[in-house]
């Protein structure tokens, strides 16, 4: 994926009905599992979140948060295991560095560092998962889309 | 453009097969298969652009066209056959691609990046000046490689310094963006172009009567690719090297010297890409003394990578060879003026150097070192 061409800017889709995308990278054992209980139990879920699931939050590097950015989502969820409970032992510790590294980054590129968030959700808290989601587009909604509200890249 | 006509405009035609390209080039040199002479060849006989990855190889260090003597430049063939192999052949891109991405936001209008937080008290800047100072992708780089080394941002402060101790307290962009210099390299023209179009408006009708750099990408980038692709400007570019420089030489600067001997890494964009040689020598011979390594000004070696991609084991072996080299000059320190080779060439040398030759040399930043050597009182 790291190598993979960048597709061009696509910011052309976001006039008049515009709704938010949202990548969110879910660890396999907390808080994939979590959206997975969401799903079974039926909780009504924000629609507009696309699941990538990883092995570990460690596993999500800053730049695919980045390149999520300019392939056209309007944010990024990395959601891991509660601190300690990471099944790989740290990961989740990792997750937590580059996100802050993303989000420095963020906020010198000019784009709001609340785009990007790092929760821990785990395999029992399929509310919390949705809750997290929920809240998430409802800030991105407040925000807008990413790279312009008129859809004009340039 | 079609390839003949690319070949013909870069002199390619003219070749003579005689190998001098690939035995300067860094990329040839630290093995594989890429060569220069053979990759110009290939192209005039099968008048098709090579679907090879090696393309990617090249750092456009300018190392051949500055030895070849038929006037064959080759940097710029490389640069114009990329656009087409960009999508269908990309090349690996270091550290997550991180930096091409922040590049390529930074390309889109209604995102205005805000980077000024490096500015820090102590440097005087004026936001009437006539003077601007373009700080580049530094602030970037200070969260990225921050890692490797801590003093980056000083970098843009230390050059500010040494302005200000000149006498100049320049302007600086309160939304500045990329200049866009990888992008152009790697064959990148849709980001490139609207880099050059955001970062010459936003200058256009400001009063600035000059640019100065401590980059020197961002140098060549204002000086050499945006007047291509928007024609002439209104400004003049110079490197901060060349303004402390002349102030040195007409006596309003005075730094203190010491015993300290200083080896000088030319970046190629400062010396083969600008002919910016004696500038720099004349800052490091103001606070010390200057041992040249065998492989020095026109023939200076590549720090080993440019734009961040496709780094790799092999550049790690051609970067132990130039620290070897500046260890073998006797000095105490390698000096340069290039984030870019300061961060390579820092993580170039980071392991393994030290337990293979028991010695290490200190890399560091001219302008750092050489805003500490301000006098006090002055
Ligand atoms: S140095 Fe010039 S003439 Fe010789 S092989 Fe290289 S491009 Fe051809
Ligand atoms: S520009 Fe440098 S790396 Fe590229 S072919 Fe020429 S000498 Fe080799
Ligand atoms: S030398 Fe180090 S910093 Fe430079 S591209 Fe290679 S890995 Fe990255």
């Amino acid at each position: 994926m790291e190598n993979s061409p960048l597709p061009s800017h696509n910011f052309q889709d976001r006039e008049g009905s515009w709704n938010p995308k949202v990548v969110a990278f879910c660890c396999n054992w907390c808080a994939y599992a979590g959206a997975d209980l969401a799903g079974m139990t039926r909780r009504q879920c924000s629609t507009n979140v696309r699941i990538v699931r990883v092995m570990c939050s460690g596993r999500v590097s800053p730049g695919m948060i980045l390149r999520a950015l300019i392939s056209g989502a309007d944010g990024v969820m990395v959601l891991g295991c509660h601190p300690g409970d990471c099944h790989y032992r740290g990961g989740n510790f990792h997750a937590q560095n580059r996100v802050t590294m993303v989000k420095e980054l963020l906020a010198l590129a000019g784009i709001e560092p609340s785009r990007v968030l790092l929760r821990w959700v785990s395999a029992s808290e399929g509310d919390l998962f949705v809750q997290t989601v929920n809240d998430f587009v409802a800030n991105l909604h407040r925000l807008g889309p990413l790279g312009g509200s008129d859809g004009s890249a340039v | 453009m079609d390839l003949l006509s690319k070949l013909e405009q870069n002199g390619a035609r003219k070749c003579v097969a005689c190998g001098r390209c690939t035995f300067a080039c860094p990329a040839s040199q630290i093995g594989g298969e890429f060569s220069p002479r053979g990759l110009v060849e290939r192209m005039i006989l099968e008048d098709k652009i090579p679907p090879e990855k090696e393309i990617w190889l090249c750092m456009t260090c300018k190392q051949c066209t500055q030895i070849c003597q038929f006037g064959v430049s080759f940097h710029e063939l490389v640069r114009e056959v990329r656009p087409t192999l960009l999508t269908s052949l990309p090349p690996e891109e270091n550290h997550g691609g991180i930096p091409r991405v922040l590049e390529r936001l930074s390309a889109v209008r209604k995102i205005r990046p805000s980077r000024q937080r490096w500015i820090t008290s102590g440097i005087d800047i004026d936001q009437s000046s006539d003077t601007l100072f373009y700080v580049g992708c530094t602030p970037y780089f200070d969260v990225i490689f921050r890692y490797l080394r801590q003093d980056l941002l000083e970098m843009p402060r230390s050059a500010i310094r040494l302005l200000n101790a000149c006498g100049i307290a320049p302007r600086v962009l309160m939304h500045e963006r990329c200049c866009g210099h990888d992008s152009y390299w790697l064959g990148d023209v849709e980001t490139f172009q609207r880099l050059a179009f955001l970062n010459v408006e936003a200058l256009e009708r400001s009063g600035v009567r000059e640019i100065l750099t401590f980059c020197p990408e961002c140098m060549i980038t204002w000086k050499q690719l945006y007047p291509k692709m928007v024609g002439k400007l209104s400004f003049d570019v110079r490197s901060v090297t060349e303004v402390v420089a002349k102030a040195i030489e007409e006596g309003i600067l005075r730094l203190e010297r010491n015993e300290e001997v200083y080896t000088f890494q030319d970046p190629c964009r400062l010396g083969r890409h600008s002919g910016v040689y004696e500038p720099p020598r004349q800052l490091i011979r103001s606070i010390g003394r200057l041992v040249e390594m065998p492989r020095s000004r026109e023939m200076a070696a590549c720090c080993g990578n440019s734009s961040f991609v496709n780094c790799n084991a092999m550049t790690r072996q051609w970067q132990l060879q130039r620290g070897k080299e500046a260890l073998a000059s006797g000095a105490d320190r390698l000096l340069t003026a290039c984030p870019k080779c300061l961060i390579h060439l820092t993580c170039g040398l980071a392991e393994g150097w030290v337990s293979m030759e028991r010695r290490s040399i200190r890399i560091d930043d001219l302008y750092v070192i050489a805003a500490s050597r301000l006098s006090k009182k002055a």
